[in-house]
């Protein structure tokens, strides 16, 4: 029995064509996958099916029913749920006023608490799906709050399950948790659409996988007939280079010298507990481990947000005493920031504005604190078309841009500043692989040219193919050396959990 | 078209989509807020039409009986809410909520005074007096901001508390202590208060016959300079840039280098100067003196015309005209038996629309927008989609 069945669906936004002629048809209880770059029109795609957008042409049949959706409410009544990126709950309510909110139990013309707790208690069980229905939400970890929103749909008779990206928040274990979920679901009979960029989940996850491509359907795969070098290929419309090509450069003096650093997180718990090393000219040291062993306190204290408890740091031969963002930029550090929506742009500023964000006082973007526009543009034009930012439109807010491009628009800055270190701190960071590539050349490029680069990661593949030598972090210590020739994904992610131990090769 | 393009150009930065949204949807508001307005007027029994021509009639904005009168003291009030206002855009646009006009203004008031009746400046050319005066009331209003960003700053307490806690300093430590104290007039003269100020500390009138003086020009040109500030230096662009983000506690400008501790106290002084010179105004200009009691409210009255102008520049000074002309034209609306109070009304109808605006922007969005392009949801999204799409 097909759940849903898409019929030339098309999508034109003013200037864009998001969806072309659209085909799909989803049987009722498998887990499909929809995969796309950034701006592929995934997303436009499953908004039409929430009813969020109405297609330009075309026609939804849901459970063999044609259908007409004007609004989520709509999809809703026809048993489609949607698990939004951003999640939709109300930080200071409970558990169950969340999951309950728009469809209270009543008593009388009064909220009947203890009957929705009861259902919360019920539903969490029957989908086993475990969650405290009085607990606060903004007490909860990112993992569970997603639960709260599938039982959420669940509880309003979803059949069938849109899931927007949903591991993008989420760590490994919390992933691994959510497919459990997805499975135990999916054995339940719901119908799952799982949309994503990440191929290896999508391989893991998926019946069946479309695969978008600038609004058109490039095909519909079965898991066991693909691969992800396939999928890549059809997602970005030629051969992806997934292998990162190994580059020998000679190394030169050090640039940054790390010594005995230490520094507490913002609520004031040690996490970053006595760590040296060094970083040489055209060197690429990467920094492995799991999420949270010290990493967000080391890239805090280089860039001088957090001041240190103890420990120096020396760049370019000079201690840096007051370190704070405005002094070791001047003194040639860049910085690629993990959370580029929060720390990388100005989001409602335009490209133009955000390209020059850092280098604004200097010569010549300004003179005698005024801004020059006509230079400033001209800039803008250039670097956009240089790296490839989309679109063309340096007056386009940083806010509107795909995820890809907006780290295009943080590279084309943080290049083009006079420095000779480089801080990338995640700098693939929820990237699809076409704008995974252009980070990796551009990283390679700069080794290329002599500069130091710290690579702060949480992938392996990409700890291993980018690093000429590798420091495992764990628990806010350096627990392991050891460079890529000599070494494999098992054994650091051993050194990661802290299991092993490896001594210093070279100091 | 061409004109409408050249004033798109000069103040919205090029480019933007539906700038002209940030002209229509105060304009909607002031409109639906006349109207409302009307429908108490009328449910009270008495004219509407006759309570708008009277209030506009006298309100210095359309020509009608002396004219010349209501617009120069239209134009005299409209200098001070100018000033105000703009002192809440600056910051507003810093991304802080500043409700410290009031307490600079008046800080700015008492500093103008007595630099205008102290001995050693009194004697000087009108020039120079004035050019002390006015550096003296900006560096005061200023120093008055400066310690509420500082706090702000240092000790991350919340702007408003302490802007409204200065306020009271400001009130309580000039009126209760300065005016009656040291600064209090010598008591054979019969004058209470604090002495009147020098002949060359008075601005001069521009308009022969009325009350209008140079505050007016004044204001232009600060305001000018404000547009330029904001968005013609280095110093507005950090500022603009932690505006959007200090809100959402985000630090993408911080990361770039952006000293915004000291951003945030700066910002609190030009916006306490800029305050400070409607405080200036009205002594210089008005009351001459430092009175007894003191009839505020200018501060509180600039967040209303700064959120009617859109903390744009431009938008604070056609405000603050309308808000000068309402409070001019206010005394004649009792011809048609209402009273006094009832241009206020209208000020906080306005103010209620333009809380609304996001209500307003969408409904005018769908009406004059999407019925052309024939699409259903919000902007934002369509923007995004367009972004990503010519990958």
């Amino acid at each position: 029995m097909k759940a849903l069945e898409l019929k030339g669906i098309t999508k034109q936004f003013p200037r864009v064509l998001a969806n072309d002629h659209i085909n799909l048809s989803i049987e009722k209880g498998e887990i499909f996958s929809i995969v796309g770059e950034n701006g592929a029109g995934k997303s436009t795609l499953m908004k039409i099916v929430y009813g969020l957008y109405t297609p330009t042409s075309g026609e939804i049949y849901v459970f063999g029913k044609k259908v007409n959706m004007k609004s989520p409410h709509d999809a809703i009544k026809l048993k489609i749920g949607m698990v939004h990126q951003e999640f939709m709950l109300i930080p200071r309510f409970t558990v169950t006023e969340n999951i309950v909110l728009g469809d209270e139990p009543r008593k009388g013309i009064v909220f009947d608490f203890k009957r929705a707790v009861k259902e919360i208690r019920e539903i969490s069980e029957k989908f086993g799906l475990k969650v405290d229905p009085l607990e606060k939400v903004a007490n909860l970890p990112v993992g569970i709050q997603q639960r709260v929103e599938i039982l959420k749909i669940l509880r309003r008779g979803a059949e069938i399950l849109i899931f927007d990206e949903p591991t993008a928040v989420l760590t490994p274990e919390e992933t691994e948790d959510l497919f459990k979920t997805l499975r135990a679901l999916k054995k339940d009979g719901k119908t799952i659409l799982f949309i994503s960029h990440k191929l290896k989940e999508v391989m893991e996850i998926s019946d069946r996988i479309a695969v978008l491509r600038r609004g058109k359907l490039q095909g519909v795969v079965k898991k066991e007939e693909t691969n992800e070098r396939e999928l890549a290929r059809m997602m970005v419309g030629r051969e992806v280079v997934l292998e990162i090509p190994r580059v020998k450069v000679e190394k030169g003096p050090v640039v940054l010298s790390v010594r005995d650093l230490a520094a507490k997180d913002h609520r004031g718990i040690l996490k970053l507990k006595g760590v040296s090393f060094d970083v040489h000219a055209g060197e690429i040291v990467a920094i492995a481990g799991v999420e949270g062993n010290g990493q967000m306190e080391l890239v805090n204290s280089l860039i001088g947000f957090t001041r240190p408890v103890k420990g120096k740091i020396v760049l370019n031969g000079e201690e840096m005493k007051l370190i704070t963002p405005y002094n070791v930029r001047r003194k040639g550090m860049a910085y690629i920031p993990e959370d580029r929506k929060r720390r990388g742009l100005v989001l409602p500023f335009k490209i133009r504005e955000n390209i020059i964000m850092g280098q604004h006082t200097l010569y010549p973007f300004s003179k005698g604190g005024i801004l020059n526009d006509k230079v400033i543009n001209e800039f803008a034009t250039k670097q956009v078309e240089e790296f490839d930012i989309r679109p063309r439109d340096i007056y386009i807010n940083a806010g509107n841009l795909s995820g890809g491009n907006q780290q295009k628009v943080i590279l084309a800055r943080e290049m083009a500043m006079k420095h000779n270190f480089l801080l990338a701190s995640q700098p693939t960071r929820g990237l699809d692989i076409g704008a995974m590539e252009f980070v990796y050349k551009h990283l390679i490029e700069e080794k290329k040219k002599g500069i130091a680069i710290l690579l702060i990661s949480l992938e392996l593949s990409e700890v291993l193919g980018l690093a000429d030598r590798i420091l495992v972090m764990y628990e806010g210590e350096i627990v392991g050396e050891t460079v890529p020739e000599e070494t494999n994904e098992e054994e650091l992610g051993m050194m990661m959990l802290g299991i092993k131990r490896k001594e210093r090769l070279v100091q | 078209m061409m004109a409408m393009d050249i004033f798109r150009r000069i103040f919205f930065g090029r480019k933007e989509e539906y700038w002209w949204m940030k002209i229509l949807v105060p304009i909607t508001s002031i409109f639906v807020a006349l109207i409302v307005g009307a429908i108490f007027i009328w449910s009270t029994g008495r004219s509407p039409v006759l309570a708008y021509k009277y209030l506009f009639g006298a309100s210095g904005l359309v020509p009608g009986p002396y004219f010349k009168q209501h617009f120069a003291e239209m134009l005299l009030s409209s200098s001070m809410f100018i000033a105000t206002g703009l002192a809440f855009a600056i910051a507003a646009k810093g991304g802080l909520f500043s409700i410290g006009a009031e307490g600079q203004f008046l800080v700015g008031a008492i500093t103008a005074a007595y630099f205008g009746y102290a001995k050693p400046f009194a004697s000087m050319p009108t020039l120079i007096h004035l050019t002390v005066i006015f550096v003296m009331v900006m560096l005061a209003g200023g120093i008055w901001g400066a310690i509420a960003g500082w706090l702000k700053a240092k000790m991350g307490i919340h702007e408003v508390i302490t802007t409204i806690m200065l306020n009271w300093i400001a009130l309580y430590l000039i009126e209760d202590w300065l005016v009656t104290g040291p600064m209090k007039a010598n008591v054979e003269t019969g004058v209470s208060g604090t002495p009147y100020v020098s002949e060359t500390a008075k601005l001069p009138i521009i308009l022969k016959g009325t009350r209008l003086n140079i505050s007016i020009l004044i204001i232009i040109v600060v305001a000018y300079l404000t547009w330029f500030l904001l968005y013609r230096t280095t110093f507005g662009f950090e500022i603009r840039a932690m505006g959007y983000t200090l809100i959402y506690n985000m630090d993408a400008p911080r990361a770039a280098g952006v000293s915004v501790d000291a951003r945030i106290t700066q910002t609190m002084f030009v916006s306490g100067a800029v305050a400070a010179l409607g405080g200036a105004f009205i002594i210089l200009g008005v009351l001459f003196q430092f009175p007894p009691v003191f009839e505020g409210g200018y501060g509180f009255d600039g967040i209303a015309v700064s959120l009617i102008g859109q903390n744009e520049p431009l938008g604070v000074f056609l405000a603050g005209i309308l808000i000068g002309g309402l409070r001019t034209g206010a005394t004649a609306v009792q011809l048609a038996h209402i009273p006094k109070t009832f241009p206020s009304i209208i000020e906080g109808l306005i103010v209620a629309f333009i809380a609304l605006q996001e209500l307003i922007r969408y409904l005018l969005m769908k009406l004059l927008v999407h019925k052309k392009n024939n699409t259903v949801s919000g902007g934002s999204d369509e923007k995004a989609v367009s972004g990503g799409v010519a990958k």
